[in-house]
């Protein structure tokens, strides 16, 4: 008995230093983190095994590739089960009608509209503490209108660690100073049917896999 | 003892601290004490003669306790709380009226009807009829007082005749969970005061459970070793007896003390539960057993409005999808009210 209540305390002990959940069962932790992991229903999936709580995930990318479309799926896949989503939309660009067509049930997403980057820090810091949430995204916005970088978000990426939440950041740029795992979007051709132009196609790859194994995802006009 | 309920009126002035020094006294006399109104309180005596003797002697006992805290009060005991009401109201300061069981319709015979609670209007009524007694009152008909005047006052009707069936409803009085912590090496650092806070909270959180209510509202107070004392008050959203759910809302509290660091040389910290609510089962995702809180998440949205102001947490709706002009196609409404 004793060696249980020392176990539970230094369990305890630990939970306060690096947030909840920290020690977890090995098989209940993969169970869970299986089970919650946030699928977005495109070639993507293959590549980065979905988006587990807990997890950083940064989209990078120029404008109109794709990034913050395939946020809003991700954001869907984490509200397939009931899960609440925090979108921290410091360019005030969140579109409610995109993230309706790409599955989001906007009654579960709380849209934080920071207006500095202390702001941004603060609210995917409260995002990440509590369980409430099964993702935040923090949608830095186009370059020309950013507030704060990806680096800005140095000191919340410690709290994701064992956070019921994942994080997603979507910036046009990638960050220079922290290192994230990171996919790159970029326009690999048009699409056209019939003689006409109906789209562009994106290929995403993730930064740093030597298998340079990419993801193939369409844009239609 | 066969049921009896012991009314006890306040005499003089009754504040809010002096109101609630009583019921905390009568809830350490006896088992089942509720408020029935500002310095009036209804007292089950059932089960209590073997311990406190026969009625009256508890009613003196009731005096007895509240004159050594200088509260002066009346007490009144019957079969029926509203007669045990009535002649406590009616009881000089310091006395003891017991009506014997049975007597309640002949004690209440003899008052005005101002005694019972009837409107303006259904008064004047029965003063037209020439009813200006409890007595003559009760004498009427109770189906032919239901026909004529209503259910409301049929109700009262049966006061009158001493046939309340009033239970009492106990109250208990505020609790007071608080914890206290003081320590010899100071500590400056905001992680390590939590770590300390934890197990303070720990314990509060398990008599928390245990009492069934949750706290509402909490009260910090960190002393420092370089500067007064530091004060924390937080409203926990949603009411909780979580404890990290209470060290989550005191860590919030304390990353907004501005300053580099902020909290100074803490030396002691004192926690207390200020404010309880029946604690209330939280309703459980059905397919969403982690991270789908939203009483969590919308908590965090409190927070985060009281911190970024109005209009920085909404929500979106889609109001026309076919709208020409695409700030018109969605409409942002705040998150928290």
């Amino acid at each position: 008995m004793a060696a249980a209540a020392a176990l539970a305390e230094a369990i305890a002990s630990l939970d306060v230093r690096f947030g909840a959940r920290t020690v977890t069962a090995v098989t209940a932790a993969a169970e869970r983190a299986e089970q919650r992991r946030s699928f977005t229903d495109t070639s993507f999936d293959r590549i980065s095994g979905g988006i587990g709580p807990g997890e950083i995930v940064a989209l990078t990318g120029e404008g109109t590739c794709g990034k913050v479309t395939l946020a809003l799926r991700a954001v869907a896949g984490a509200q397939r089960d009931g899960g609440m989503a925090m979108w921290i939309d410091p360019a005030r660009s969140f579109d409610a009608l995109a993230a309706q067509r790409s599955g989001v049930d906007l009654a579960c997403v709380i849209v934080v509209r920071p207006r500095s980057r202390d702001e941004i820090l603060l609210a995917a810091g409260a995002g990440l503490r509590g369980d409430g949430f099964r993702m935040v995204v923090v949608d830095l916005g186009p370059s020309f209108a950013q507030i704060a970088s990806p680096d800005a978000l140095s000191s919340v990426v410690p709290r994701v660690r064992g956070s019921t939440a994942a994080l997603v950041v979507v910036s046009d740029a990638p960050a220079m100073r922290i290192s994230l795992p990171t996919f790159v979007f970029e326009r690999a051709g048009w699409e056209s049917r019939h003689g006409r132009t109906t789209g562009w196609s994106v290929a995403v790859r993730r930064v740093g896999d030597a298998r340079s194994d990419h993801a193939l995802l369409k844009a239609a006009v | 003892m066969a049921r009896a309920v012991a009314f006890v009126h306040l005499r003089g002035e009754v504040s809010d601290a002096r109101h609630a020094k009583v019921l905390e006294a009568l809830s350490r006399l006896l088992p089942k004490v509720g408020v029935e109104g500002p310095g009036l309180f209804a007292c089950d005596l059932r089960g209590t003669e073997r311990l406190l003797g026969p009625a009256e002697r508890v009613g003196e006992r009731i005096v007895a306790t509240l004159e050594r805290v200088k509260i002066p009060c009346a007490v009144g005991i019957a079969e029926r709380p509203f007669a045990a009401r009535v002649a406590a109201e009616r009881a000089p300061a310091g006395g003891v009226v017991r009506i014997r069981p049975g007597e309640e319709r002949a004690f209440l015979a003899m008052l005005p009807l101002s005694a019972l609670p009837l409107d303006e209007e259904s008064r004047d009524e029965l003063a037209l009829l020439g009813i200006r007694t409890v007595g003559a009152f009760a004498d009427l008909d109770s189906g032919a007082v239901l026909d004529r005047f209503g259910r409301a006052v049929a109700l009262t009707h049966a006061l009158a005749r001493g046939q309340d069936a009033g239970e009492v409803r106990g109250t208990p009085p505020k609790r007071r969970i608080a914890a206290r912590r003081a320590w010899d090496t100071p500590v400056a650092a905001r992680e390590q005061l939590l770590f300390i806070l934890k197990s303070l909270l720990d314990g509060m959180a398990a008599e928390l459970a245990q009492e069934g209510i949750a706290a509402l509202r909490i009260d910090a107070r960190f002393e420092r070793e370089d500067a007064p004392p530091l004060r924390i008050e937080r409203v926990v959203l949603p009411p909780t007896s979580d404890a990290s759910a209470l060290l989550r809302s005191v860590r919030w509290g304390l990353e907004e003390v501005p300053g580099a660091d902020g909290i100074g040389q803490v030396v002691g910290a004192r926690v207390e539960v200020t404010e309880v609510e029946p604690a209330r089962g939280r309703q459980i995702g059905l397919f969403a057993p982690d991270g789908a809180n939203e009483d969590e998440a919308m908590a965090v949205a409190r927070y985060l409005r009281s911190r970024l102001g109005p209009d920085a947490v909404v929500r979106a709706r889609v109001s026309d999808a076919d709208a020409a002009l695409a700030e018109r196609e969605a409409e942002w409404e705040e998150a928290v009210s």
